[in-house]
């Protein structure tokens, strides 16, 4: 299986950049999932791999060979588009078999790779009908079969699930994964959606206006954000930003804003200019509410003191909002003894697990070992 | 109360349709009347005779007329189709330089009355030496501004992935136009067809100033030298020529005329 490179590969449409200095390399058989939010540029680098967009500077390869002038037929990749886009008055089988037919594979091959497809997605029984007359999930498949059966270099999808509900989705989202372990095709997958990228991808990028914001495995990304940006986008529920400063007292560094002070971990902490606003992060799941006695306010993993303002039960896990002085925060909780609202509470807030970010956005917690 | 306003609704339809339909109907029976009974109102012959086609038939080429005719339109036709749907693809799915320009003269077609270009096309058309021969009348029709609207509107709304998937499947461009398009642009093309047929069909200006002889005359522009010529000597044979004319438009409609209904019931909903 080949590999994909990217070397600073830049997108302008007219004035406006989409993609910027885009520099990655994606390993044989990798499935590289690409993340963020809408105009970050992901679809834009998938069509440059496609041969859909021309690039205006930077090299693309695919298997060593400089593929960044080449259109689509000659690159050797096939592509699963959000919306399908099945060819509406072609069979299954047409569709599934007309990029074999215009690459001249001999009969006997497309009805032999039609077959195999067919029964790898469970499309035997349909190949005869149109696209219409499927559902959105045998649509969904019909397009990942019109891919696998050309057996390309390298796998492309553009947010294939984001049509379907969301039980679909899961369940896609599995067969998808589980395909390409079988098939080892190298894979980039595009997806604004971060449960997808964190259950599907060897390896995570995350984008934001064109850019490159962390390259790394789901874990790492989701323990050691390397920015504010990520730290924010990786993880269900959001992690919780407070703004505030950071003071040096009694040897020890203290996070305050306004009604809180949080201990900070002195082993892990890099240099901090004290007077630059900073801000702290704290996943709502590393939230405990505490059931003992007070903790000194600014000794390390202190509690925060707040009022309950909402609880959302979900089933295993519920959501609790919390207002604490000015600040809003959210943890998520098990089900166990659940606060009710106007609660008084006192939150733990471990100090190995909460992130500083400086007024640019940057992590200034050193990284842990994950 | 409910039944009366029926009754009086299908009084009105099939008088509004008795009064649409018997003309053709009385010009279509008449054909086959002898001379004597072509005058009355009936719509079924006394006594059926084909002396009124025969007659026509002996006293003017309307065989080589229909051929020429069929020739004509058809090749316009086809040409319009294939031509169009190629310059509205290009004009809708493609970025190049100067298509805002491309659009914007094409709708500026559109504003000039034919009438108008009339005189330049004809002078063109002499020192081309292209007068008496079918170029004449085919050659100025091979483009037609409306038709690559039309298309390019439709061509518009085809989803974009559908064209990338054709490119990643290894289609080309005119691959992509003919074999993607094409048959999700049937309803289209088949208005575009239509018109294009029957307005070729028709045409008789054109033909009467670039074509006098006979044996290159077009049906309608034959009938009309014949009919004001005084040439078909009874309006039994006027008549029969008439219906000649007709009769391929008559069925061109109603075999197309799903889409024909189609496109202005469209054309009534997007207003």
């Amino acid at each position: 299986m080949p590999s994909v490179s990217f070397e600073h590969v830049f997108k302008r449409f007219d004035a406006v950049s989409v993609v910027e200095d885009f520099d990655l390399h994606v390993a044989d058989g990798e499935l590289l999932v690409l993340v963020g939010g809408s105009g970050s540029g992901k679809s834009t680098i998938l069509r440059l791999l496609a041969g859909l967009e021309e690039v205006t500077a930077g090299t693309i390869r695919i298997d060593e060979r400089d593929v960044t002038s080449l259109p689509p037929r000659q690159r050797d990749v096939a592509m699963v588009f959000q919306d399908y886009a099945l060819y509406p008055h072609m069979t299954v089988h047409e569709n599934l078999s007309l990029g074999l037919r215009l690459r001249k594979v001999p009969r006997a091959e497309i009805e032999r790779r039609v077959r195999w497809v067919g029964g790898a997605l469970g499309l035997e029984p349909l190949l005869n009908r149109r696209p219409k007359q499927l559902s959105g999930g045998q649509r969904q498949r019909v397009a990942m079969g019109r891919a696998m059966v050309r057996e390309p270099l390298v796998f492309l999808f553009d947010e294939p699930l984001s049509n379907l509900d969301a039980g679909l989705r899961a369940q896609m989202r599995i067969e998808i994964g589980s395909l390409q372990r079988r098939l080892k095709t190298t894979t980039i997958y595009v997806t604004h959606d971060q449960v997808e990228a964190m259950t599907l991808g060897d390896r995570i990028v995350v984008l934001a206006t064109g850019r490159i914001q962390q390259v790394g495995r789901p874990i790492e990304l989701y323990r050691t954000p390397v920015n504010r940006f990520v730290a924010g986008f990786i993880g269900t529920p959001a992690m919780n930003f407070l703004e505030g400063r950071v003071e040096q007292k009694d040897g020890g560094s203290v996070f305050t804003a306004e009604g809180l002070r949080i201990g900070l971990p002195n082993d892990r902490i890099a240099t901090v200019a004290s007077s630059e606003p900073m801000t702290l992060g704290i996943r709502p799941e590393n939230l405990a509410i505490v059931t003992g006695g007070p903790s000194p306010a600014d000794a390390p993993g202190a509690g925060l003191r707040g009022r309950v303002l909402l609880v959302e039960r979900l089933g295993g896990t519920s959501h609790i909002h919390i207002e604490v002085g000015p600040h809003r925060l959210m943890a998520s909780v098990s089900n166990e003894r659940l606060p009710e609202i106007g609660d008084r509470i006192e939150l733990q807030v471990p100090p190995a697990l909460v992130h500083l970010f400086g007024e640019d956005g940057r992590a200034l917690l050193q990284t842990l070992s994950c | 109360m409910r039944t009366l306003g029926r009754i009086a609704l299908y009084a009105g339809l099939t008088i509004a349709a008795v009064t649409f339909i018997y003309p053709f109907l009385w010009m279509a029976s008449s054909t086959f009347k002898p001379p004597f009974e072509v005058g009355t109102l009936a719509l079924v012959p006394d006594r059926i005779t084909f002396d009124n086609y025969r007659n026509m038939w002996a006293r003017a080429p309307f065989g080589q007329a229909l051929a020429n005719s069929a020739l004509v339109a058809t090749t316009i036709t086809v040409a319009v189709l294939v031509f169009g749907s190629m310059t509205a693809y290009a004009m809708a799915r493609l970025r190049f330089r100067g298509r805002r320009a491309l659009n914007a003269a094409t709708m500026a077609v559109l504003l000039v009355p034919g009438q108008l270009t009339l005189i330049p096309l004809y002078t063109l058309i002499v020192q081309l030496g292209w007068i008496d021969s079918y170029a004449a009348l085919i050659v100025p029709y091979l483009f037609n501004a409306t038709s690559i609207l039309m298309l390019r509107q439709f061509f518009l709304q085809i989803p974009q992935a559908l064209i990338d998937s054709a490119r990643m499947d290894g289609m080309g461009e005119l691959r992509i136009l003919f074999t993607i398009f094409w048959p999700l642009a049937r309803p289209v093309l088949a208005i575009v067809a239509i018109f294009t047929f029957m307005g070729s069909w028709n045409e008789v200006l054109w033909p009467l100033l670039v074509v006098r002889d006979e044996r290159l005359m077009t049906l309608p522009q034959l009938l009309t030298v014949f009919a004001l010529g005084g040439g078909a000597g009874s309006l039994g044979v006027s008549l029969a020529s008439a219906m000649v004319l007709v009769v391929p438009v008559v069925v061109a409609y109603v075999f197309l005329q799903r889409y024909f209904i189609e496109s202005m019931a469209g054309a009534g909903i997007k207003g």
